[in-house]
């Protein structure tokens, strides 16, 4: 007779508790399948949000590869009969998905040139040797360049350089301190900061412009999105490098030894080779194409573009880009799109946000309110569980569907989404500073809670007051 | 006899290292010192390995690194490798990255061929049931964790024997408790309790208890039998029976002072996962080192 062995028995179990969240949401499919779709939401709304819910449990409990996720997003798709096979492979690919692909692959080629060192000397030249200063130089270098290049590649360029700065204020890199936690912190938060401020900060940008595009609702220019967001970005960097100075005050106020020895390491890199200068040189064209043809060829095109230069003028080869992109990533993003757009073809996007509303008007009594409610609030909670990208993905088509002026509505979201001060999930950068072992998952909120207020605060007052003198 | 030794950090796994080592040698064990790290999420994994690339470049190691090099450092000291790999001194050279995300560093070792250290990242229970599978590890051992579940999950899925190092003194004269009965894991356990008390230099407490006034012909046999055993082996022992709660009096006796030594329940791993053993229990509740032979 058949009979499994103890040690299969263990296996199962042991599989079984790895997945049980796995387990847990296609019991969830299968119970929400059977049921009937509630007053004012179609047969296909209501299928597509099974996908939603089950796609949200699996990325914030990480049961299955983010890779197996985005494959099973659009399987289910086609399985529920929401779009054909051919339908769904058209929706996954978008200049949003190619401006993701592109910008990871070029923070690859980028992050190669080994350019923290110069960095690193440039910023300590500016700051000088006070600690209140070097914070408030990380805090501005960082947002400031992840505002153009993605968090990602500033934060792995930063980091060794901070790393570097407190191994040689004398004390140990793996230990935690005031000094060390305060100094990563200015990073990781500089770099969610920044990332609002142009289009190529982030795909999460990329994706509400495409939104805004593919609804028909507006066509947002790079320079349009900067004028909207570089205010809110110049506001945020001193009062951020003020929060983290008074939540980790340090002992040391001045790191004279430290900066003179990243000084002498430095200088023995000799000048800038000619590869360095070609690879700035690659940026600088891109960031101008971004800036003037963007809304001719794409952000995705231009990203693509870039990665081509960078590759055919031998700055990198492929198999280094191929070997430290994350393509998982790209799929989800890929895949969260594609769905986003289902959420707004099949009613589903529409009917959440009018339920949401309709509950919410109860409680707030004001519109302005309820929007702001789901669109900042609610938009910057999610983003401290999944990532930011995925957040503006899910939620995009909602809020765009919650009326009001959408530019207004989808670039509060898509800024709320980079509020991803308060987890270590949050974002790319709140896990690589944690990968160092110097932070707790308790610094997260230590700082992370009034940083998440004020931005809060800053963005509704700008949106409230200066947005609309731009239209 | 293989044996693998989980530690974390120089300051919550000294104890840890300390016994793991000493049980080693007892044994002539093949030993293996392994640290898992933080678990890296899927959206950062790439990023993550980006940024370590560049801080090598910075020679400032990537964490862990310096878990490894204290295991080095202890091993030096005391002896348990050989004075070429002393000399040598622990080199990031010979860090070898044997599959994605396990560094290994190879050492020859004085008691036993070879001393392995390794750096994983990753949930501990998958790395360390990983890491058991794929070497055939005779005993993991471990050191105490506050963590909800993570006894259960160690007696559960790990498929090798378990020692949990609570709050171990090194100053302190441990004996060990040894606890038996009629079941087919007693024999083991007393092997492994001759051996842990061999290495500690210390005597032995027998101990049989029984819910009733009336001890089975199997439970004194049991005792009877580890005590002859004991004999032969020249290690002092005392033979305690005891009417009660197994659990109870065996975290009662144990106090602070003992290292207990139990087998492994035959129950089916069903009946375990759902209905728990006596040793899981005592494991989840005792405040002294806990050995159990599977």
């Amino acid at each position: 007779m058949f009979s499994f062995s103890n040690r299969s028995i263990t296996d199962i179990l042991f599989w079984v508790t790895r997945k049980k969240w796995l387990i847990t949401s296609f019991g969830l499919c299968f119970l929400f399948f059977y049921l009937p779709s509630p007053e004012g939401l179609s047969s296909n709304g209501h299928r597509t949000l099974i996908i939603v819910i089950i796609a949200l449990i699996l990325i914030v409990s990480e049961t299955i590869p983010l890779p197996a996720v985005a494959i099973l997003i659009l399987i289910m798709q086609v399985i529920l009969s929401l779009d054909t096979a051919d339908g769904v492979a058209s929706s996954f690919m978008s200049d949003a998905v190619f401006f993701i692909m592109g910008s990871l692959m070029m923070a690859v080629a980028i992050v190669y040139q080994g350019l923290d060192k110069r960095l690193a000397i440039g910023i300590v030249n500016i700051t000088g040797n006070k600690t209140s200063r070097i914070v408030l130089g990380f805090v501005a270098v960082s947002a400031f360049l992840s505002s153009f290049i993605g968090e990602h590649t500033v934060s792995a360029m930063m980091l060794p350089v901070a790393l570097a700065i407190i191994r040689n204020s004398g004390q140990q890199v793996n230990k935690s301190s005031n000094l060390s936690t305060l100094l990563l912190f200015s990073i990781a938060y500089g770099c969610a900061m920044g990332s609002i401020g142009t289009p190529s900060g982030g795909g999460r940008n990329a994706i509400m412009i495409g939104y805004l595009s593919e609804f028909g609702l507006a066509n947002i220019s790079y320079v349009d999105w900067m004028k909207h967001t570089f205010p809110i970005l110049i506001i945020e960097i001193p009062l951020a490098a003020l929060i983290l100075w008074y939540t980790f005050t340090p002992k040391q106020k001045i790191l004279d030894s430290a900066i003179r020895k990243i000084k002498f390491e430095v200088a023995n890199e000799g000048k800038l080779s000619d590869n360095q200068w070609i690879s700035i040189f690659i940026f600088l064209f891109i960031f101008f194409c971004w800036v003037f043809l963007s809304p001719l060829l794409g952000l995705g095109i231009i990203a693509l573009f870039g990665v081509f230069l960078y590759l055919s003028f031998g700055l990198i080869d492929w198999k280094e880009i191929s070997g430290s992109t994350n393509w998982g990533v790209i799929l989800l993003f890929g895949a969260a799109i594609s769905l986003g757009i289902q959420m707004k073809e099949t009613g589903a996007a529409l009917w959440v946000a009018e339920t949401a509303i309709s509950n919410l008007e109860y409680v707030f009594k004001d519109l302005f309110i309820v929007r702001w409610f789901i669109s900042v609030l609610f938009t910057g909670l999610l983003t401290n569980l999944i990532s930011s990208a995925a957040t503006v993905a899910v939620l995009g088509p909602i809020v765009l569907d919650m009326g009001g002026d959408p530019i207004i509505i989808g670039i509060a979201t898509s800024i709320a989404s980079s509020f991803s001060y308060l987890t270590i999930v949050a974002s790319p950068t709140c896990m690589i500073i944690y990968s160092t072992g110097i932070i707790r998952s308790g610094d997260y909120l230590k700082a992370g809670w009034k940083l998440f207020l004020i931005s809060n605060i800053i963005l509704i007052v700008v949106s409230y007051f200066y947005w609309p003198l731009l239209i | 006899m293989k044996i693998l030794i989980a530690v974390s950090s120089k300051e919550h796994s000294k104890s840890t290292l300390n016994m793991g080592m000493q049980v080693a040698k007892a044994f002539n064990a093949s030993t293996t010192i392994v640290d898992v790290g933080e678990k890296i999420n899927d959206f950062s994994l790439k990023d993550v390995s980006l940024v370590r690339e560049r801080m090598e470049s910075w020679n400032i190691d990537r964490p862990g690194i310096d878990v490894l090099e204290w295991a080095f450092k202890y091993l030096s000291k005391n002896n348990f490798i050989e004075p070429s790999s002393v000399e040598a001194g622990f080199s990031k050279n010979t860090i070898v990255e044997t599959k994605t995300g396990r560094l290994e560093v190879f050492l020859k070792g004085t008691f036993c061929d070879n001393v392995k250290l390794i750096l994983r990242n990753g949930d501990i229970i998958s790395e360390l049931r990983d890491e058991v599978e794929t070497g055939e590890y005779d005993v993991t051992i471990i050191g105490g964790s506050k963590k909800g579940g993570m006894a259960h999950d160690l007696f559960q899925y790990i498929n090798s024997s378990i020692l949990v190092v609570n709050e171990f003194d090194f100053n302190r004269k441990y004996r060990v408790l040894l606890a038996v009965d009629d079941s087919s894991g007693t024999w083991k356990a007393v092997k492994y309790g001759a051996r842990v008390a061999q290495s500690l230099d210390n005597g032995v407490d027998i101990i049989t208890v029984s819910n009733t006034d009336n001890f089975r012909k199997g439970y004194r046999n049991s005792s009877k039998k580890a005590s002859k055993f004991l004999r032969r082996l020249k290690i002092d022992r005392k033979c305690f029976f005891e009417k009660g709660d197994p659990v109870e009096k065996i975290l009662k006796i144990a106090s602070d002072n003992h290292i207990i030594v139990m087998g492994n329940s035959t129950k089916s791993p069903l009946l375990k996962f759902f209905s728990g053993t006596k040793a899981l229990s005592v494991m989840e509740k005792s405040t002294c080192p806990i050995l159990i032979v599977k």
